[in-house]
């Protein structure tokens, strides 16, 4: 054996997967952040429904609180369940 | 009762000490009415004397002799004596009516004495008699009403002895020096006796004079009389004045004259009250002339420090002039006139000629001195400030444009900033519209060219900021900052300053290559402070990304140790949110196996934690320790600090022991300009771990390459750098690209944003609206392409009347 790698420093970049598509709510892309938040990335997280649409958690947490009665999603007007 | 004068005179003596003083009390404020001068008078030095005496001693008779009681004597305490309480002795008079009679020549008698004393003095002969009797006898012909007369006779005498001397000064007499030394004995003698003739005749100037107001005092009759009968007499003044000018212009010419001799002729004019009329406006005349030449041959003949230099020394020896014997007056109008001539009739010459040069040689005191003397003019501050500016955009221009010198422009224009700072503050009193212009001056020029210096001052900062940068301290190098944020605040297009500045500062942190983590915080604050918190964000978030995944990659070594993992080496990973970093191109290369496991047992563990998100490898970024074993037999084991892509080359020598380029190329699918480049640098650099064949400085297609079983190294831990000349150029065109790009966008952006709000606007609107909100210099061109593309797409729309009105579509 000539060589031997000790250690390596890698990189990786990521971004969300729905990363092309716009917030349903605030219609910024996801790879910006929503209205109220200045850097995407960490400080805005985007948040998936069990009815698989998805939207800035700022967006969504701020249209459900609006909601009197039933908490819809505002795409499809299932319930709205966070997916785990 | 008549009495001689004799005997008055002496029966005076006993009150004299007490009369002299008396006067002496009540001369103070008189003399002080008086055009007299210290230095030709003698009366003003017995001021301290008089303060023992009250003034509220009751008037008395002068003629004390007359007084009966008294056998003679000046009986002056006689009526305190009287008014004594418990004097048994009462005498009271009542109507004292008898009038003392004078002898019929009194009069004749006392004058032709007096008369005789004023012409020993102008003979300059010993007086007969003692001043004290002379001065009673001037007292008691004022008493007796003989003021008048008195007065006209003195003046008489006087005048005749002023006429006589008229004759020497009107004669035929060569030499002009003698002339003026002949007439200030003459004017010195006549103060003297002037004030010789005041002190005997005092009660008649504090008396008569006093209450007459046309008759002018004794000392300004003599001045009268020296002035009607000596200097206005147009010859007498011509060759005075004459005289005068010729000798301040040959000390102006270098020679050494008498200054008293001048200081006291000049006096004497003043005196005279014609000092203006006859000497001053000529002597200005004659001031203008000779400077108005000198500076018109001086301002060509001389180099610029020389010719100031030259300036300040007259101008010094004016102001001498005015301290030594001028009359005070002519300060403002010689000083102007030299000022006029020498200065502001040349300050477009002198900045012509002369600014640029003591700019570019740094000559502090010359421009000290030019400013300070062009203080002194009217325009020639703002002049200065003209010209100081031009040169500054001038040289900076040549800085700025010339691109084979881009290489030094930053560092260059730092030495030219501290330089012009340097002369701001001391030469030119920091003054506040230099310290404008030199800021306004900068700012043109150094955008004059696009782009360019914002990317070099980039560049400038990553070699400060880079590791084993160890040429200054922590204090030096935030002082650099500071001067690097001056240049940068001149700049327009911030946004290319931010690109390459990310892009350098991705490579300082993924590499490791950053000299102080302080001073990448503390630039990162300076540039928030510079141009506010969106500028920032996205760097500020690249540094939190470096702070999240040392975080990650504790809690993935942890994990590893759980899951009890065999490590066969070291891992870590920076994870990078996309958006604050600079875009990196995805390249599919070819890992050995257990690299690949390793990165994707860190993937899963990576989105397991983070759902929703999609991570991308950037192998182009990676770097690797690698561990050497060279010479078979031997144990020289080297540790290398090298590039993935390096480290992918080297691997491949533990499979076989020759490769061809083409091989390599294959083995590790590394893109084909990043394989050479990878491999010039192994093969061809100062480090050489693998061998080339055939030999030579660049990699050719078919070269083949060999373990270097046999390299030798002084050093244990050896950094082989990637080569990366051709990178940086790729890179700079991309990064520019980018910029340009992102330009675009924000145009667009901007353009749909104020038509949201707006709805309907003008063409000419509009674009003032964009270069109010848009931060990067644009053309109005490039604006009229971004509108006419918004147009196209149906963001807005064009009125159908009017072409230049658009409307925003909903
Ligand atoms: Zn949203
Ligand atoms: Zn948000
Ligand atoms: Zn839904």
């Amino acid at each position: 054996m000539k060589v031997k790698v000790k250690s390596w420093t890698a990189v990786a970049t990521w971004r969300w997967i729905a990363n092309d598509d716009n917030c349903g709510i605030c219609r910024t892309a996801f790879d910006g952040c929503c209205p109220d938040c200045k850097m995407p990335g960490d400080d805005c997280p985007l948040v998936w429904g069990q009815c698989s649409h998805v939207f800035h958690m700022h967006c969504i947490l701020k249209w459900l609180n609006s909601q009197q009665v039933h908490q819809l999603c505002p795409m499809c007007r299932q319930e709205w369940k966070f997916k785990e | 009762m008549p009495l001689s004068s004799k005997e008055k005179i002496a029966s005076c003596k006993t009150t004299l000490e007490a009369n002299t003083r008396k006067r002496r009390a009540s001369d103070n404020n008189h003399l002080h009415t008086k055009r007299a001068r210290d230095d030709l008078g003698t009366g003003e030095h017995r001021q301290s004397e008089a303060k023992n005496m009250g003034e509220a001693t009751p008037k008395r008779a002068n003629f004390s002799a007359l007084n009966p009681s008294n056998n003679g004597f000046n009986s002056r305490s006689s009526p305190l004596v009287n008014n004594k309480p418990g004097t048994s002795k009462k005498l009271v008079i009542k109507n004292f009516k008898v009038k003392p009679v004078l002898p019929a020549n009194y009069q004749q008698q006392t004058w032709d004495r007096l008369k005789e004393a004023v012409q020993a003095i102008h003979k300059s002969r010993p007086i007969k008699y003692s001043l004290e009797e002379l001065y009673q006898a001037v007292e008691n012909m004022c008493s007796h009403k003989m003021s008048a007369s008195l007065y006209d006779q003195l003046k008489e005498v006087c005048e005749q002895h002023v006429a006589s001397q008229t004759g020497q000064f009107t004669s035929e007499m060569t030499d002009s020096l003698t002339y003026l030394k002949q007439l200030n004995t003459c004017w010195q003698d006549h103060c003297r006796q002037m004030i010789m003739i005041r002190s005997i005749f005092l009660f008649l100037d504090r008396t008569y004079v006093l209450q007459n107001s046309l008759v002018s005092s004794l000392w300004d009759m003599g001045l009268d009389l020296f002035r009607s009968h000596i200097i206005s007499n147009r010859t007498v003044q011509n060759r005075t004045v004459e005289g005068l000018l010729m000798l301040i212009e040959s000390e102006r010419t270098g020679d050494v004259v008498d200054h008293s001799l001048l200081k006291s002729l000049l006096r004497m004019l003043s005196d005279l009250q014609i000092y203006e009329e006859a000497f001053e406006k000529r002597f200005l005349e004659a001031t203008q002339m000779l400077y108005g030449a000198e500076g018109q041959r001086l301002v060509h003949e001389r180099e610029v420090p020389e010719y100031l230099t030259h300036v300040d020394k007259r101008l010094e020896e004016e102001s001498q002039r005015i301290l030594h014997y001028l009359d005070h007056t002519t300060r403002k109008p010689l000083i102007a006139c030299v000022e006029k001539q020498l200065l502001e009739d040349h300050i477009g010459t002198i900045l012509q000629k002369g600014l640029d040069r003591l700019l570019e040689a740094n000559r502090v005191d010359d421009l000290t001195l030019l400013y300070r003397l062009l203080q002194r003019t009217k325009n020639g501050l703002h002049d200065l400030c003209q010209y100081f500016s031009a040169f500054i955009k001038k040289t900076g221009t040549t800085i700025v444009i010339d691109s084979e010198k881009d290489k030094t422009m930053v560092q260059e224009l730092l030495d030219f900033k501290e330089k012009l700072d340097n002369i701001l503050q001391t030469c030119f009193a920091k003054n506040e519209k230099f310290s404008v212009s030199l800021k306004d001056s900068f700012e043109n020029f150094i955008n004059k060219r696009l782009n360019k210096p914002a990317e070099l001052v980039a560049k400038y900062v990553d070699n400060k900021l880079r590791a084993g940068n160890k040429e200054a301290t922590e204090e030096e190098l935030e002082r650099l900052l500071d001067k690097i944020m001056v240049l940068f605040r001149f700049i327009h297009g911030k946004d290319v300053f931010e690109a390459f500045y990310k892009k350098d500062l991705a490579k300082r942190l993924l590499v490791g290559k950053s000299a102080s983590v302080d001073a990448e915080k503390s630039m990162l604050s300076k540039l928030k402070q510079e141009c506010g918190g969106a500028f920032t964000s996205k760097l500020e978030g690249m540094f939190k990304d470096m702070e999240l995944s040392k975080d990650i990659m504790f809690a993935f070594k942890q994990h590893m140790q759980h899951q009890c993992h065999a490590t066969v080496m070291d891992l870590s990973v920076n994870i990078l949110t996309m958006g604050y970093w600079p875009t990196y191109k995805p390249l599919e290369i070819h890992l050995p196996s257990e690299m690949v496991n390793l990165q994707e047992q860190f993937k899963r563990f990576y989105l397991d934690k983070h759902s929703g998100r999609k991570l991308q490898w950037q192998p182009s970024l990676g770097h690797c320790l690698v561990k050497g074993q060279f010479r078979e037999e031997g144990s020289s084991v080297k540790e290398l600090q090298v590039s993935l892509y390096q480290t992918l080359v080297l691997l491949l020598f533990n499979e076989g022991d020759n490769y061809s380029l083409e091989e390599i190329a294959q083995a590790t699918n590394i893109e084909d300009s990043e394989l050479r480049r990878t491999l010039q640098s192994l093969a061809c650099g100062k480090a050489r771990v693998i061998v080339k064949l055939p030999k030579g400085r660049e990699i050719e297609d078919g070269d083949k390459f060999l373990f270097a079983n046999e390299f030798k190294h002084k050093l244990f831990r050896i950094k082989i750098n990637q080569v990366q000349m051709k990178e940086t150029v790729e890179e700079q065109v991309t990064t520019q690209e980018r910029v340009f790009q992102d330009r675009q966008y924000q145009i667009d952006a901007a353009i749909v944003r104020i038509m949201k709000m707006r709805k309907s606007l003008s063409h000419n609107l509009l674009v003032s609206e964009l270069y109010n909100q848009l931060r990067f210099p644009v053309k109005p061109s490039d604006l009229k392409k971004r509108i006419e593309s918004l147009i196209d797409r149906d963001y807005m729309e064009r009125d159908k009347d009017n072409p230049n009105q658009y409307h925003y579509v909903a």
